[in-house]
């Protein structure tokens, strides 16, 4: 066991944090505020293409994609000091690792490379409105013609659709094979003719929510597909084979650098704030109370800090997740909200006051994670459906 | 940074599981329930030959050179087996030894204690229990070439197996410069001990001391007289890292038992494995355990690191009370009645781990000092710092 970076790393997070402070200027918060995390509006966007000229986006791909055959820990590095300034460079979701592990040499190069470069993003088609947290349900149908598929169905809270170059899509390809063997996953441009985008707006949408806040997204989608029409060699991996390429995915989603500050940012949070500030000379430090829950707070904060980096050092070893992922999965959400609920009672009416209100709390962080923080276990696998799999897969019990 | 442990590491855990898996039955720990000594003679033998009690131990003092971490999972693993030995006191008073004491001290302890021909303990707390400077009170005055001791102390492990204890006492006034505590070797046969063995819930050996005009000769002082503060305190962090490393062995076996109880009780038609809320209330155990148990590594880790540690070990101890205590709570509510009854072993678990919850420590201790130091570290805060003790 070796519970610290190399020097090298440490230099390394150095060196981004220096490039952040430099670049990270007060028009792209701005402009950040104003897009959202996910979103890259225009001056983000060039500074993207820096940070991929640096060599930092794609560090553990190989060169020939762009990448630097790199360690998934530098990686994880540089994904963290990006995402604490708002930023999000790990990649496009669920699509890279996949297309890494199961696409064809032409995917390949279609994609990694613009990736990198920030030309290329994903939203994710995986809900449909029978088919949440229980996915082998999904019923979108694509269908086999000659060199096409034709889509037709319907995904919900697709994210990043209204906004994103393609659509990492999970559709049925043998509506009479046993439910996990009948998926395949496209990928899919989305101006492809035949897919309609429309906006479902979240409770953060008015006021909207401050950068940092735990899913502040003020808008997600619907998306349909109505006889769409896309060349087979949209197709990633093998025919009916899509469960098990999408679940690649979505383990290195559930894990890393952007899930575990969505965790734990608001145990930093608090506590720096209540170390420099009082109200009118109430101290909340010197409240034996809220000491006790603070600590109480960090030290879930470093279980789940611990747990990111068993997951990262999981990868780095190309090991395999049997339970861990899921582990991660149940305990950094549930104690993402645990702790925006504690520190609703530190703060007392405070609390609840939202972004630009008279007297908010940090553009009002803190309220704006109540109405968010309880999605972090839902999304990217529910914390019941965790422990199910923590269950069946770590302790050998059986489906229910 | 990889958090998992390392080929040679698993090696030793391994072997150490198989030894005990074959020589360390739970009747052995119930057994020792009843016994005068305490202890099983025969597996601190056989321990003694396996060169456990060395294996964190200097080279130049016939111990085996690794670091602190071996000892941490060796412990962990004879925490699984309940293992009736005093292995725990005499690791975390000999550590004291290779920290702070002298060579004199090192040279007559150290090589006894690897063979396994010397059983030590330590003694901190007293009828105040907080782990403090200012809770000890046993009384050192300096006579000529003698420290004469005189007070309670209390919650001493293995007393009337050791040989040796580490005790702090009081032999001045607390000051700016220091508290006042002077850390020394006292031998549990001295003049002026009375012992009065205490009946815990783990049902395993805790006394009270009284100590009248107990005479030791200065050299066994460790370090310097009055200037014993920094060495306890890193004693009890030593200990209590260890101790975690104890609880979450037997936690996590204590929620193996119930896993496989409940893949094997029948109710309404079905394995209790089956319904959901019973995998659920696993699942929680196996996150908690794990969670525990990388918050000790790290603190054995740092330990080793010539890091700050301090911080580590209670973030280590406080989740690890907290949650494998209910850990062994949730497996007793998965065995139904039958955890309740003398005759089933699981108990020599629960009984264990609630114990250990309670010493080297409280929850809200160590989240009192977590507090301290957090609030007090200079500049912005961030999760995996450094982040220096505050006494
Ligand atoms: C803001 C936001 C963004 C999203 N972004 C995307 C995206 O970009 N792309 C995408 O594809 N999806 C996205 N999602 C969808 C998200 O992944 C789903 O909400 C999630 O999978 C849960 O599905 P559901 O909402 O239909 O809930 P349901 O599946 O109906 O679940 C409801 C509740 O029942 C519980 N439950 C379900 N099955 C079991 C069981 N077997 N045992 C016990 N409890 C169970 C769940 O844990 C949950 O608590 C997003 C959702 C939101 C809110
Ligand atoms: C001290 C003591 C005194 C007692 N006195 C009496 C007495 O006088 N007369 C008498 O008849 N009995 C008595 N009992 C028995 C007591 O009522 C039983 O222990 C109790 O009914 C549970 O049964 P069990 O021990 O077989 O556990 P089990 O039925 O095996 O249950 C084990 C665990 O599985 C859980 N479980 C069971 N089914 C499900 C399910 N469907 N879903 C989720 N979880 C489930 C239970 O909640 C429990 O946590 C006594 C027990 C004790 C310990």
């Amino acid at each position: 066991m070796e519970f610290a970076f190399t020097p090298e790393q440490e230099a390394l997070r150095v060196e981004v944090q220096q490039f952040i402070a430099e670049n990270v200027t007060p028009e792209i918060v701005a402009e950040l505020e104003d897009t959202g995390i996910r979103r890259r509006g225009p001056k983000t966007r060039e500074m993207y293409k820096e940070i991929a000229e640096r060599g930092w986006i794609g560090i553990s791909w190989p060169k020939e994609y762009g990448g630097q055959a790199g360690s998934r820990i530098d990686q994880y590095i540089v994904e963290e000091e990006f995402a604490r300034a708002g930023i999000t460079v790990g990649g496009a979701g669920s699509g890279a690792p996949a297309i890494l592990a199961a696409g064809t040499e032409e995917q390949k190069q279609e994609f990694l490379p613009g990736i990198i470069r920030g030309e290329i993003s994903f939203a994710l088609g995986f809900t449909e409105p029978q088919a949440g947290a229980d996915l082998a349900g999904l019923q979108c149908r694509a269908v086999r013609d000659g060199d096409e598929y034709v889509i037709n169905g319907q995904k919900m809270y697709t994210t990043a659709a209204h906004y994103a170059t393609h659509i990492y899509l999970m559709a049925r390809t043998d509506p009479d094979a046993p439910r996990h063997r009948g998926i395949s996953i496209f990928l899919i441009p989305m101006d492809t003719p035949g897919i309609t985008v429309r906006p479902l707006w979240t409770i953060q949408n008015d006021p909207p929510a401050p950068l940092g806040t735990t899913y502040g997204d003020n808008r997600t989608n619907e998306t349909f597909f109505e006889n769409v029409r896309v060349p087979a060699s949209c197709l990633l991996g093998e025919e009916n084979q899509g469960w098990y390429v999408g679940a690649m995915g979505l383990n290195l989603d559930r894990v890393g650098a952007s899930r575990y500050l969505i965790s734990i940012q608001r145990d930093e949070d608090i506590v720096n704030w209540v170390k420099d500030n009082d109200i009118e000379g109430y101290a909340m430090r010197e409240d034996p109370a809220l000491r006790d829950r603070l600590a109480d707070m960090w030290i879930e904060g470093q279980v789940c800090r611990l747990m990111t980096m068993r997951s990262m050092s999981i990868v780095e070893t190309d090991g395999n997740f049997t339970y861990e992922g899921s582990a991660e999965k149940v305990f950094a959400p549930e104690h993402g909200v645990r702790t925006t609920e504690t520190i609703a009672q530190m703060l007392g009416p405070y609390g609840q006051l939202l972004n630009g209100s008279e007297d908010a709390i940090e553009s009002g962080v803190f309220a704006h994670n109540l109405m968010g923080a309880f999605q972090s276990g839902i999304n990217h696998g529910s914390v019941q459906v965790m422990r199910d799999q923590v269950a069946r897969r770590g302790l050998g019990m059986p489906r229910v | 940074m990889n958090v998992l442990p390392a080929e040679e590491e698993l090696m030793v855990k391994n072997a150490a599981r198989e030894f005990l898996d074959a020589e360390c039955p739970p009747g052995l720990a119930r057994a020792m329930e009843q016994d005068e000594r305490g202890y099983s003679v025969e597996l601190w033998e056989q321990m003694a030959s396996l060169g456990w009690f060395g294996i964190s131990l200097p080279e130049a003092y016939g111990g085996g050179g690794l670091p602190v971490t071996y000892l941490g999972l060796i412990l962990e693993e004879c925490g699984r087996a309940i293992a009736p030995v005093p292995f725990h006191s005499t690791a975390t008073a000999a550590l004291a030894v290779v920290n702070n004491g002298s060579d004199e001290q090192k040279q007559t302890i150290l090589p006894r204690v690897a063979r396994g021909d010397l059983i030590m303990t330590w003694a901190v707390q007293e009828q105040d229990p907080r782990l403090r400077a200012d809770a000890v009170q046993c009384r050192g005055e300096v006579d000529g070439d003698s420290l004469v001791i005189n007070g309670i102390k209390h919650f001493v492990d293995n007393f009337s197996a050791a040989e040796l204890v580490v005790m702090a006492v009081r032999t001045a006034e607390p000051t700016d410069e220091s508290a006042g505590i002077t850390l020394c070797i006292v031998p549990t046969n001295s003049a002026g001990i009375t012992e009065t063995r205490l009946t815990t819930l783990a049902k395993d050996s805790q006394s009270k001391i009284a100590l009248e005009n107990v005479r030791i000769p200065l050299s066994n002082v460790i370090g310097e007289i009055s200037q014993g503060w920094p060495a306890t305190s890193e004693m009890l962090d030593t200990g209590t890292a260890l101790l975690c490393a104890q609880i979450i062995g037997a936690a996590r076996k204590d929620a193996e038992m119930a896993i496989e109880y409940a893949k094997n009780r029948v109710a309404f038609g079905r394995p209790l494995a089956g319904f959901q809320s019973i995998q659920h209330l696993c699942a929680d155990m196996i996150v908690a355990v794990d969670g525990a148990q990388l918050l000790t590594y790290e603190a054995l880790w740092k330990l080793d690191a010539g890091l700050p540690y301090s911080v580590e070990v209670s973030q280590a101890k406080a989740f690890t009370n907290d949650k494998c205590q209910a850990t062994v709570r949730s497996s007793q509510q998965i065995h139904g009645g039958i955890g309740f009854m003398m005759e089933f072993d699981l108990h020599l678990w629960y009984r264990r781990v609630t114990a250990w919850t309670m010493r080297l420590g409280t929850s809200f201790e160590h989240r009192a000092r977590v507090a301290r130091s957090l609030l007090a570290q200079p500049g912005r805060v961030r999760l995996g710092m450094n982040i220096e003790a505050v006494a």
